[in-house]
């Protein structure tokens, strides 16, 4: 059996992934995929905890985790069509009618 | 159930107002669908049913709170502890559903020539009862669940206005911050699983007594907080605020800086006071100089914008991030063996601030329904135009600076007090200093209506039945919150305590 320090390690490493292509990407898009990275790395701890603890808990979190992170996209989506729809472009920063 | 006194009701009825929430959602989605065509259904019928669920749901929380349901013997626990409705969950669902009453009954004007009435509607009814489960919240799934369920609406109703660039802008702001903090907070809550094998809250507690993970558990806590932070509008997840509030629709303004603020604190409350109480997770991370420090900037950043702003919603936006900062005293102000006081004052003043914030928010609504513009100098005289709505605003604007004019001054006095009770007398004082600069602003708005006078005419064609009607019980009850103040501060002590 694979030690679960390694699982922490692997999710760890794809939360700072999606971390990084949040604040360094500019493209919607890209922004939901390090978003589903990011909500994928704790459903990896989840259930990697979850075996190490024995009991399921964790792992029916993951499972409503996924479906979360499914709900969220498709809302996301939505947004991410009205805003090319109003400025033509799905890039994050151009956007800038607000500004303080 | 405690109804020796009253009908005998199984234990579950009392998740009953999330339930009509959601209920009531079906329903309209229901009434509309009898019609596939978007807008041609009754209008009156759709705002009837939805008006009527919500003051359902409101009644049905004010009835359990005074009936004692949850609180004269014990917290009732349902779902294997997933859920537990005490007197603090009926509490905070009293405020939603209050938001939710206002910004329905503002919504039946404001959204008059709208073909996607019900949608509107039925995203408003989703995230409440995601609002009230949070309230009920007593496991990190439920927890998640519930804000998720009162954010995903929230997202789409900011954006409501699609072929709006501000409405659109605002929408992607609050949807970028939001996914990402709750991204952060499922990862917190993963490593808090980690740590302790366990999502029930009181179980974490006891969990967390016997670790020696205090590493994970301690960046495990501080990503929850940030989620907390995110839904809360606090520093240092409140970029959203200021974007979502002014783009959106003035009534989703209006409920989600008051009913999602309040969610958001409640959620707050009892995760840290149930799940990592401060006398055991005090060595791993001190959460309450986190929240002193949160509370601190929160509130002087919030109120330093809100005086430099020049478009009077986006005052009112950075005032609710201001507003985030008092309440958060209320955290700073636990301490090891303390009882209910401070929390008991922050949801007293959550209550007072969902009325006259919402009150405000929805006076900005009717504005932008007779298209007056949206800076100080627009509303320039409009108090002789509209001396209704103006005395209101007026209400609002005093009560939320704190002067004795609404429940705004004794439920910031009673919070001030609980930092001074704690010992934090020079939060009081910064809080207080805050509060002075405020009035600032805050008598910008009543100077510009009252006194100066305005540059063109107003053409102000009708005065809307559902938006006066809506700002008028907010200022009426804000008023009535100053004497009668004592009985809502009673109910929050009471509920704060059995939790503490």
């Amino acid at each position: 059996m694979i030690a679960t320090e390694w699982y922490l390690m692997l999710s760890a490493g794809l939360f700072c992934i999606g971390l990084l292509g949040i604040l360094m990407r500019r493209n919607a898009l890209i922004f939901l995929m390090s978003v589903e990275l990011m909500l994928n790395a704790a459903n990896i701890n989840l259930v990697a905890f979850s075996l190490q603890h024995g009991n399921l808990s964790g792992q029916v979190f993951a499972l409503f985790g996924m479906a979360l992170a499914a709900a969220e996209v498709a809302v996301g989506l939505g947004i991410i069509l009205v805003l090319y729809r109003n400025f033509g472009d799905i890039d994050v920063t151009s956007p800038t009618t607000m500004r303080w | 159930m405690t109804g020796a006194t009253l009908l005998e009701l199984p234990e579950y009825a009392a998740v009953a107002p999330a339930v009509i929430m959601i209920v009531t959602a079906l329903l309209l989605l229901v009434i509309d669908s009898i019609s596939p065509e978007p807008g041609e259904n009754d209008r009156l019928a759709l705002n009837a049913v939805a008006i009527v669920g919500a003051v359902t749901a409101l009644s049905v929380s004010a009835w359990f709170l005074v009936a004692g349901t949850g609180q004269t013997e014990g917290p009732i626990s349902l779902f294997e502890g997933a859920l537990v409705v005490d007197g603090m969950a009926l509490f905070f669902s009293i405020i939603v559903s209050s938001v939710t009453v206002l910004v329905l009954l503002a919504g039946y004007d404001y959204a008059a020539g709208d073909r996607y009435q019900a949608e509107y509607q039925t995203l408003v009814f989703l995230a409440a009862s995601g609002m009230i489960l949070l309230g009920m919240a007593n496991s990190f799934v439920a927890a998640f669940l519930s804000l998720e369920l009162a954010s995903l609406p929230s997202y789409a109703l900011v954006a409501y206005l699609k072929h709006n660039r501000g409405s659109v802008e605002a929408g992607l702001k609050y949807f970028l911050v939001g996914a990402l903090s709750s991204a952060v907070m499922l990862y917190g809550i993963s490593l808090v699983y980690g740590v302790t094998g366990t999502f029930q809250f009181a179980a974490v507690a006891e969990a967390i007594a016997d670790t020696g993970l205090v590493g994970i558990l301690g960046v495990g806590i501080v990503m929850i907080v940030g989620g907390v932070a995110f839904k809360t509008a606090s520093v240092p997840f409140h970029f959203w605020a200021p974007e979502a509030y002014e783009g959106a629709p003035a009534p989703v303004s209006a409920f989600i800086s008051s009913a999602s603020k309040a969610a958001g604190f409640v959620l707050a409350f009892r995760l840290f006071v149930t799940a990592f109480p401060i006398g055991v997770v005090e060595g791993v991370v001190d959460w309450t100089l986190l929240f002193l420090v949160l509370s601190i900037v929160t509130m002087t950043l919030g109120n330093f914008a809100a005086a430099t702003q020049e478009n009077v919603k986006r005052m009112l936006a950075y005032s609710s991030v201001g507003h985030a900062g008092y309440v958060l005293i209320a955290l700073a102000s636990v301490t090891t063996g303390s009882d209910g006081y401070a929390l008991g004052a922050g949801m007293a003043h959550l209550l007072v601030y969902g009325f006259m914030n919402t009150g405000a928010f929805l006076f900005i609504a009717l504005t932008e329904y007779w298209d007056v513009g949206r800076t100080f100098e627009d509303f320039n005289g409009l108090g002789w135009e509209a001396p209704v709505a103006c005395v209101a605003m007026t209400v609002f604007m005093f009560s939320l600076a704190g002067l004795p004019l609404g429940g705004g001054f004794v439920s910031k006095y009673i919070l001030f007090g609980a930092a001074v009770r704690s010992g934090l007398w020079w939060l009081a004082v910064i809080a207080a200093i805050n509060s002075a600069l405020s009035l600032y602003y805050y008598s910008r708005v009543v100077k510009a209506m009252w006194i100066d006078d305005p540059e063109g005419s107003f053409e102000i064609e009708s005065y809307p039945v559902g938006i006066y009607a809506a700002i008028v019980i907010a200022a009426v009850v804000t008023v009535l919150l100053l004497p009668g103040f004592g009985l809502v501060s009673e109910h929050a002590s009471a509920a704060a305590s059995a939790l503490v």
